[in-house]
């Protein structure tokens, strides 16, 4: 096996996958999935750092991913605890509300393109809110079958 | 040797051009490919041409192939189609990650690029990050938030995650990417090819590289010898993460009627 | 330490103590009782002048000197510059004994000095100023500015009798700034009246041109002789000690310099030195009012009454004539300039009296005729010779005393009328005001010249300096500069008509002058009595502002009075050989041309002609004031020209009442051009300059501005930017490594 073209063809895939997760940590305005992208990019970095340490024969690259991962860990917690913060002050995940770090008298970035919902995707899979009862539906209650 | 070379006839080589020659970089597939998968990305990512997704599939998928083809063949066909099975799988899930508009399913997605790249760690003999990966990544973090966005993902989908930034930064940050990639892609094609072989670390020992049943215990031996004052940092860290979060969650509310702050947003929206 | 330098502490010493105490102490402490530092430090400082004078006197007869009779002290060196210029004027020839040190080196010592002149002069400040102080008791009484005005004129008294005392022209530009300032303080004294801040602004103001003029004159001097100080270094006491080590520094008023006449110095000296005269004469007119700068004295009238009494009538503005006095060598050595000081003397007399003839103001009439008077002191010392300069500075010395009584009396007028100061308000007051009425009879009398008042003796010596300066040839003075004069007796024309070419080539301005003296001589007792008939004589009125002070003014303030009118009746006769004598042991006066002009003599002719002319004066003013007549409305009718309308604008009689339009004619010329440029500069500074300086400071923002859009606190535009640069660092290390 040519280690020297499996080592290049881990860095491609790496920084790819680094490159992806940059694109989506830039345009993406959700909170969490700028977080994910974040993740992302780590992955990125992760591939780079073990084909590294396979190329050069030892366990360093695969140390770094451990305390990569370790790290990454760390960051959810506290940024997942954020978000949930700012949500709760803001009662919205987009990053577009959080411009208050802009120049004084500077306008606020507005995106004006914003497209019309698409009817035929309005299918979307949704988790039920926590902490809030589910609604219950009557109907289906009175027909239920007892245990 | 690489897919392009395998399918190109030897003589058309010489049909290179000069313009070619003078611009290497401009001649090589992965640069098409580069360019081709970022018009690709930048189609496909939310908020943009409805109808255009649909090409940017197609754009994504051949710059995907033909930065592929570039890429120089490190074993026989086996081992490189089993090797772009698992990239695809993370590359490609990676790029719905970013493009569909539900958090949900980015969460879903992403966890799926986790298993390719899992997978891919696997196939470098590192099995035991694979498998951290799989448990760490995809069990407990992907799970994490989709537990916040349970908690915090109002109903239905909101605007801002129908569109992506607008005209300007989408361009930029692809052109961004885009020029990154294709920096990395031009400086690893540079390496020698013919890269002697670099022996085992000493350090590491002998068995290190090995996908030898005693992996893990070399793994053990090396985690908590040569980097047990890191081991014991991260382990703080850590706490001190926990410790964070717990405290923003106490202290960070604010003490006010709920529905001030969701008004004050809104005017201020 | 000396005896006369104690003097010269105390005398200078005193007032500053008390100007310092009474501001310190004043407002809280004092306030009523501000006076009685004030008084005791004029009179201590009166006390040590006489005290000074006695001993200057002591030592001059003790030991006479031809060079005249001079003390310097050397207190300490305020200011030393080694080097400080490359004397281009070629130094006096190595044979010629005089010692050239100190040309280069520029070096002010504060040094105090007393000779007979200075002696003289702080004796009369200090005099006078001690009698105004007692009358401001009584004048000032009640006004919120008590201790303020007190601590005001202590200083001035500082800085008069400093700026008589010092020996160096750098010091005398000082305090001449010093008394101008305590002018400004004192004339607007009540700062909330407009009038009365207007005044002291335009006497600030109109004083520039002539310090400036001064200023001129001191580089001029220093540039031209090497030095500032008035005495050569040897004369300083305590300086044979040091005098052996470093050379000896001629000074400009020094005696070896006079004994010399060494004042034409370089090529062109002689202009240099007209140069000098005049650009002095020029800072002279500024302090002592005279023709073209003479418009703020009257206006320096709205100060309060002792304030015009001791320092715009008695004191600081005859800083001019002293100063004149002081550089009589300088003047003698360039005749020209002697005679423009003659002219604009004789012509500011005549102007001023002019005017004073229709003035309805009686502080008025005197602030002219205190102008009037003081050319008459620069005629005087215009004619160059001893005896004109004895006249004009006995004339200082008589005048002091009775325009101080005048200006008093006034006040007290004032004072008893509820400050009202207009004659055709009051009247017939002699008997309401018997002391004063006396008291300024004798002032009036004085200023008219009438025999054997002060002013008698003094005018009629001028009159006569002015007369023999026409009159009598160069070598009859060389032939009487050695017989010992003869004083109050006759002294008949000896020149002949042939003789007359021998005289000054100015002789027939001279005789010019002669008769404008006369002339002015004649305004002079009539406008004086004219205001005399209309204050206390006719029927009487009172303002109603007067309510019920109309009554003779309290004890110190007639005091005062009474003093100075017994000054202004006796004081004449001073004018013997001892004066005379006493003066001309002033080294300025002691050595060089001038003692080769005629000593002081009396002229009987001159004063029988001057005494009927005063007297033909008083006899006119009696004749249309006193009494209920018709014939002044006749005169004034002619006089306004009322038959021709078109001209009455310009009659004599709206002339003289609008004081020849000078005030407006300055306006016109000088400060309404001075405006328009101002105003010009004003809209280019505002405009222009700003406009460039806002220009300037526009730019940043706008550059701000540029990049202040980059700073949209949008997270993923600053992740944006960071990617970017490092894609740039990225590509920057390859290009690099594949170069």
């Amino acid at each position: 096996m040519n280690e020297m073209a499996l080592l290049q063809n881990y860095l491609i895939v790496g920084g790819l996958l680094f490159a992806i997760g940059l694109i989506g940590f830039l345009v993406r305005r959700n909170m969490i999935v700028m977080f994910l992208c974040a993740e992302m990019m780590l992955q990125g970095i992760s591939l780079s750092l073990v084909a590294f340490g396979r190329f050069h024969g030892n366990l360093g690259g695969q140390m770094m991913v451990l305390f990569i991962i370790t790290v990454a860990a760390c960051e959810a917690a506290i940024a997942l605890a954020l978000i949930l913060m700012l949500f709760q002050r803001s009662q919205t995940l987009d990053i577009a509300f959080w411009q208050n770090l802009r120049e004084e008298g500077q306008p606020r970035f507005v995106d004006q393109q914003i497209p019309e919902e698409i009817e035929d995707e309005r299918e979307w899979p949704q988790l039920t809110p926590a902490g809030v009862e589910p609604e219950l539906d009557l109907e289906q209650q009175r027909h239920r079958t007892r245990v | 040797m690489n897919l392009a070379g395998f399918l190109l006839a030897e003589g058309s080589e010489d049909a290179a051009c000069a313009w070619c020659q003078s611009y290497p970089c401009l001649a090589s597939l992965s640069c098409w490919g580069i360019v081709a998968g970022a018009l690709g990305l930048l189609l496909m990512l939310p908020g943009g041409w409805k109808r255009g997704r649909y090409l940017g599939v197609l754009l994504g998928c051949a710059g995907l192939g033909l930065l592929a083809a570039d890429l120089p063949w490190f074993g026989d066909l086996a081992h490189q189609v089993f090797f772009w099975l698992l990239a695809g799988t993370a590359l490609v899930a990676a790029v719905i990650a970013i493009s569909v508009r539900s958090p949900i399913y980015t969460a879903i997605w992403f966890a799926i690029s986790l298993l390719g790249v899992a997978g891919l760690f696997l196939y470098q003999e590192a099995p035991f990050l694979g498998v951290v990966t799989i448990a760490v990544y995809a069990g407990a973090i992907v799970v994490t938030f989709l537990f916040v966005l349970m908690l915090a993902q109002p109903a239905g989908h909101t605007v801002y995650d129908r569109v992506s930034w607008g005209w300007l930064p989408k361009p930029f940050a692809v052109i961004a990417a885009a020029a990154l990639t294709g920096l990395m892609t031009f400086a690893v094609a540079s390496l020698p090819s013919t890269a002697p072989i670099p022996t085992a670390d000493p350090i590491a020992g002998d068995t290190a590289t090995s996908g030898a049943p005693d992996h893990m215990a070399n793994l053990g031996n090396t985690l908590f010898g040569t980097h047990l004052v890191s081991v014991e940092v991260a382990g703080t860290l850590l706490l001190v993460a926990l410790v964070g979060a717990i405290a923003i969650v106490i202290h960070g509310k604010q003490p006010q009627l709920p529905n001030q702050g969701v008004e004050g947003a809104r005017n201020d929206e | 330490m000396d005896e006369i330098l104690k003097y010269l502490l105390c005398i200078t010493g005193l007032p500053l103590a008390a100007a310092l105490l009474i501001a310190l102490l004043g407002p809280k402490l004092l306030r009523g009782q501000s006076h009685w530092l004030a008084l005791a430090a004029a009179l201590g400082s009166f006390l040590c002048s006489v005290l000074l004078l006695l001993a200057v006197r002591g030592e001059i007869s003790k030991a006479g000197s031809p060079h005249g009779f001079e003390k310097v002290y050397n207190l300490w060196t305020w200011a030393d510059v080694s080097d400080a210029y490359d004397q281009r004027i070629t130094p006096p020839a190595e044979g010629s004994g005089s010692v050239t040190g100190g040309l280069h080196d520029f070096q002010i010592e504060v040094a105090l000095r007393t000779d007979a002149l200075s002696a003289i002069m702080l004796c009369m400040v200090t005099f006078v100023a001690s009698l105004v102080v007692l009358f401001a008791i009584g004048y000032m009484k009640g006004d919120r500015g008590y201790w303020r005005f007190f601590s005001y004129v202590s200083l001035f008294i500082f800085s008069m009798t400093m700026l008589v005392s010092v020996s160096n022209f750098a010091l005398l530009f000082v305090f001449w700034e010093a008394v101008g300032v305590c002018s400004y303080l004192l004339i607007g004294f009540w700062y909330e009246k407009p009038s009365a801040v207007a005044a002291g602004k335009k006497a600030f103001l109109v004083n520039r041109i002539g310090d400036f003029g001064f200023a001129l004159a001191i580089f001029l001097i220093w540039t031209t002789f090497g030095t500032l100080n008035f005495h050569d270094s040897d004369a300083v006491q305590g300086a044979a000690a040091t005098a052996a080590a470093s050379p000896e520094v001629r000074g400009v008023l020094g005696a070896t310099r006079i004994a010399s006449d060494d004042y034409v110095v370089g090529p062109h000296g002689q202009a240099v030195l007209l140069a000098i005269c005049l650009l002095l004469l020029l800072g002279a007119c500024g302090k002592s009012a005279q023709f073209p700068l003479h418009v703020w004295l009257p206006d320096a009238m709205e100060g309060p009454t002792p304030v015009s009494a001791l320092i715009h009538a008695a004191t600081m503005v005859t800083a001019g004539v002293y100063m004149v006095t002081r550089c009589t060598p300088l003047f003698t050595a360039s005749p020209t300039a002697q005679m423009v000081v003659a002219c604009v003397g004789a012509g500011t007399a005549l102007l001023a009296g002019l005017i004073a003839l229709t003035q309805n103001d009686l502080k008025r009439v005197l602030a002219y005729s205190t102008v009037s008077q003081l050319g008459y002191m620069f005629l005087a010392l215009g004619t160059g010779s001893m005896a004109g300069i004895v006249a004009g500075m006995f004339h200082l010395f008589t005048h002091a005393f009775f325009k101080a009584l005048l200006f008093l009396g006034s006040g007290s007028v004032m004072h008893a009328m509820g400050n009202v100061i207009d004659m055709r308000r009051f009247g017939g007051l002699r008997k309401r005001m018997p002391i004063t009425h006396l008291t300024f009879a004798c002032g009036c009398l004085a200023l008219a010249g009438v025999f054997p008042f002060a002013g008698f003796w003094s005018k009629d010596a001028i009159v006569a300096a002015v007369h023999d300066k026409a009159h009598v040839p160069a070598e009859a003075h060389l032939a009487a500069a050695d017989t010992i004069p003869v004083h109050l007796a006759g002294y008949e024309v000896s020149g002949a008509p042939a003789e007359h070419s021998g005289s000054s080539p100015y002789a027939s301005i001279y005789g010019w002058l002669y008769y404008v003296a006369m002339v002015t001589s004649f305004l002079t007792a009539f406008y004086t009595f004219r205001a005399f008939f209309l204050t206390f004589y006719g029927k009487e009125r009172i303002p109603p502002e007067a309510g019920h002070h109309a009554h003779e003014s309290p004890l110190s303030m007639t005091m005062p009075l009474v003093a100075l009118a017994a000054c202004a009746v006796f004081v004449g006769f001073t004018l013997d050989s001892s004066f005379a004598d006493f003066l001309q042991q002033t080294p300025s006066l002691a050595a060089g041309a001038v003692t080769q002009t005629t000593m002081p003599g009396f002229h009987l002719d001159v004063a029988v002609i001057s005494t009927v002319v005063a007297l033909l004066g008083i006899g006119s003013a009696t004749y249309f004031y006193l009494g209920d007549r018709n014939e002044i409305a006749r005169v004034g009718k002619a006089m306004k020209m009322e038959r021709r309308p078109g001209l009455a604008g310009l009659s004599p009689y709206q002339l003289s009442l609008n004081k020849f339009f000078l005030d407006e004619i300055y306006s016109a010329v000088i400060v309404k051009p001075l405006q328009g440029v101002a105003r010009l500069s004003y809209w280019l500074d505002r405009y222009l300059v700003d406009g460039l300086v806002n220009v300037c400071g526009r730019i940043p923002p706008l550059a701000g501005l540029l990049m202040r859009s980059l700073q949209m606190g949008l997270v993923q535009f600053y992740a944006l930017a960071m990617v970017l640069g490092a894609l740039i660092m990225v590509a920057a290390r390859m290009i690099w490594a594949a170069n």
